[in-house]
């Protein structure tokens, strides 16, 4: 998976310090277009876009981009469709604070798995089937809230849903199909922070959805069930967008990559030893598990947190409450940007620094949230909160692709994972008891996001450092990068790409460098 | 920032005094007799059955009354459905007190009886409650109560069964557009196979 060029998190973007960061485009000689081909962008030998024009909805580029963070988008609508409403659910079912905590775990757990099936699904049946797929078989089990009438068909079908936030796998893998790796970094981090953004546009929705519905007359026990058609019908319309106008691939449809000889690939044992047995990759698990995942877990309780707490109409909770996942849509990006800035000067060291800093302070303001008793407070405090966060998750993605070059799909695969982990471990120890009120279990959360990112200080590349410690004179990114493979493997030349790699990310050294590098050759190395 | 917060929270305290002197529960007499239809245990249907209710006042206390304007005549929350509950919680101060949440009726106050019949509402919760009735004076604070259980909350509690709110013609909707989800993903999987073999 990793070996493939284009593979998710693959971008070499910014890896040399000197092409510009987050450019939207790549220049000519560094990759070179292919002219004979008739498209509304530059593209390479391979027809992926060299260039991401923002506002286009041209055939079939940008309109795979669209198609794909809005059908994400729209699968984190439904996933937390049900957070902005659970104080009307709570009364209709009888739930008890247990009750609504376990929900919260059961919601982002399903998704655990069913984004490491998701990738599988992606390498067997291709992207545009495997997001179509989801969205359209999750569709039921949104339709399935109206008929839930105890605390148990609340739990099911809320994991059910759940399982949709695979479409994040998707969404990404179709990008690495349609966009060229220089600009795939940039690309999917705006996909994924934007699908994100789902999470707090449910927020604002949802209530207002009730709000209209109940105005036509509903009861409000009732009324809560018709406002998740809406998002029913969403999962219905993007299945529909997705298998019509979306295309796998930039040239048509997935049996051309069927006639092509394709690019060795590796030995998925072998992938999953290196992943697994390189320590950073359970600390990367870990803090996302503490940026990603308390972004998701307070996703599911703020809404009732305002609600309860400061005594607010529904739809002025979901307002609020909506802004937090909003942010999505700059402090994502911008954590990307923070990462690479700092490596610009200080290399890797910086963007370990910047991560520890954007996701401590996200710490902190959880913990002033919690203990903020008045309303302007508590939304000041709750919007860097998310700031930190949101930003502490695009700045541990500027870390990962250079955590292993032979294992990035996985290891990006197992980072997210450990982002639901928390998410619904954080759920389970602080908002699901009586124990702590949500108040409390704010606070406890921000606690505990400070102290589960120190071991970011652990993190040591032999070339670059860590935070702490200098890097050793005599360790090269070369060695780093070749010891994922053994001799026999070395003799046959399946460590190129990582050569390659190891090369380029020599600007992780900062400014101590005195002679960059040269850029990556031009003549593609994927023939 | 510092003085900023400090500024904002002194004014929140100062707008919190100014209303309310903080009422609390326990200041609060039991001046008023209050007597609701349901039998202890008893079992009524949210959006059908009836609650009828009766209020005077206790002519045993001094009075002290001039200053009740009105009467305001809630549902509450049993101990038991407040349980593992954070959203009901009864604290003694009434503003933050969570018990009350749905009122009845309110009307001017007579010294004399009063009676007032109510249909359950359709978005009353299913939970076990009792009623409780606060004279209020005319700046509507609360000065006197009266409630038809005991001090414990423990005696003459009755239950609400509420509307699930589902409907039949939501649950075949459900299933409908369920179906047509899957039937259209599986009708454009299987045209684009078709449409896919010529081309191999």
């Amino acid at each position: 998976m990793a070996g493939i060029e284009g593979s998710p998190g693959s971008s070499m973007h910014g890896v040399t310090g000197r092409e510009p960061v987050h450019a939207f485009s790549v220049a000519s000689p560094i990759v070179p277009t292919d002219t004979t081909a008739k498209f509304d962008l530059p593209v390479d030998s391979e027809h992926k876009a060299k260039k991401f024009k923002l506002f286009s909805f041209a055939n079939p580029h940008m309109r795979t981009f669209h198609l794909s963070w809005i059908s994400f988008f729209t699968c984190f609508v439904s996933t937390f469709a049900a957070a902005p409403l659970v104080p009307i659910i709570r009364d209709n079912l009888n739930l008890t604070k247990s009750d609504i905590g376990n929900v919260g775990v059961a919601s982002v757990s399903g998704s655990i798995f069913s984004r490491l099936v998701m990738g599988a699904v992606c390498d067997l049946l291709g992207p545009r089937y495997g997001c179509a797929f989801l969205v359209m078989l999750s569709a039921p089990t949104v339709f399935c809230m109206s008929l839930v009438s105890s605390a148990g068909g609340y739990v099911a079908v809320r994991f059910m849903i759940g399982f949709s936030l695979a479409t994040f796998v998707s969404c990404q893998y179709w990008m690495s199909t349609m966009f060229n790796s220089k600009i795939i970094g940039t690309v999917n981090g705006t996909a994924a922070g934007w699908g994100n953004m789902g999470g707090g546009a449910t927020q604002l929705i949802m209530p207002v959805l009730y709000d209209i519905i109940k105005k036509t007359g509903s009861t409000p026990f009732t009324a809560w069930r018709i406002a998740f058609f809406i998002p029913g019908w969403l999962h219905i319309i993007m299945g529909i967008l997705v298998m019509t106008l979306g295309q796998d691939l930039p040239d048509g449809n997935r049996s051309a990559l069927q006639k092509k000889g394709n690019v060795a690939k590796d030995q998925f044992g072998k992938v999953l030893w290196y992943a697994v047995t390189n320590y950073r990759t359970w600390i990367f698990a870990l803090l996302y598990g503490y940026s990603m995942g308390v972004e998701l877990s307070t996703d599911n309780v703020i809404a009732e947190y305002f609600y309860d707490r400061f005594d607010l109409k529904l739809h002025l909770a979901g307002i609020i409450a909506a802004t937090f996942g909003m942010a999505n849509l700059l402090a994502r990006p911008f954590g990307g940007f923070a990462s690479d800035y700092s490596a610009r000067y200080f290399g890797m060291r910086g963007r370990l620094w910047t991560l520890w800093i954007l996701q401590t302070l996200g710490g902190v303001f959880c913990l002033l949230l919690g203990r903020a008793d008045s309303l302007p407070l508590a939304v000041a405090f709750m919007i860097i909160f998310s700031i930190g966060a949101q930003a502490a998750c695009g700045a541990t993605f500027g870390v990962i692709p250079f955590v292993s070059r032979r294992s990035l799909g996985i290891i990006s695969g197992l980072a997210g994972a450990g982002g639901n982990f928390g998410s619904g471990l954080t759920q389970l120890l602080f908002f699901s008891t009586s124990k702590y009120t949500t108040e409390e279990g704010l606070e406890y959360m921000g606690i505990m996001i400070i102290c589960c990112t120190l071991p970011v200080m652990l993190v040591h590349f032999p070339q670059w450092g860590s935070m702490f410690l200098p890097p050793n004179n005599k360790a090269s990114e070369e060695h780093y990068y070749t010891s994922e493979y053994t001799e026999e493997e070395v003799q046959k030349g399946m460590h190129h790409n990582s050569l390659k790699f190891a090369e380029n990310s020599r600007s992780e050294r900062g400014n101590r460098i005195s002679s960059a590098p040269t850029p990556p050759n031009a003549t593609p190395n994927y023939v | 920032m510092a003085t900023n917060a400090c500024l904002v929270v002194s004014l929140w305290i100062s707008c919190l005094l100014a209303t309310s002197h903080a009422t609390t529960f326990s200041s609060l007499q039991r001046t008023i007799i209050l007597t609701a239809s349901p039998q202890a245990g008893q079992v009524l249907k949210a959006g059908e059955d009836n609650i009828t209710l009766t209020w005077s006042l206790n002519t045993t206390f001094p009075s002290g009354t001039d200053s009740y304007k009105d009467v305001t005549v809630e549902l509450c929350y049993a101990p038991i459905s407040q349980k593992d509950r954070g959203w009901r919680k009864t604290v003694d101060e009434l503003a933050k007190d969570k018990t009350c949440q749905h009122n009845i009726v309110k009307k001017p106050y007579t010294s004399s009886n009063t009676t007032f019949t109510w249909t359950v509402r359709k978005d009353v919760p299913g939970a076990t409650y009792f009623v409780r009735a606060y004279a209020l004076d005319s700046a509507g604070r609360e000065v006197a109560f009266g409630q038809t259980t005991d001090a414990h909350k423990t005696a003459n509690l009755f239950e609400v069964e509420a509307i699930i709110g589902r409907h039949v013609s939501l649950d075949i909707a459900s299933a409908c557009f369920s179906a047509f989800s899957i039937l259209s993903l599986l009708g454009f999987f299987f045209m684009d196979k078709r449409k896919g073999k010529p081309s191999k």
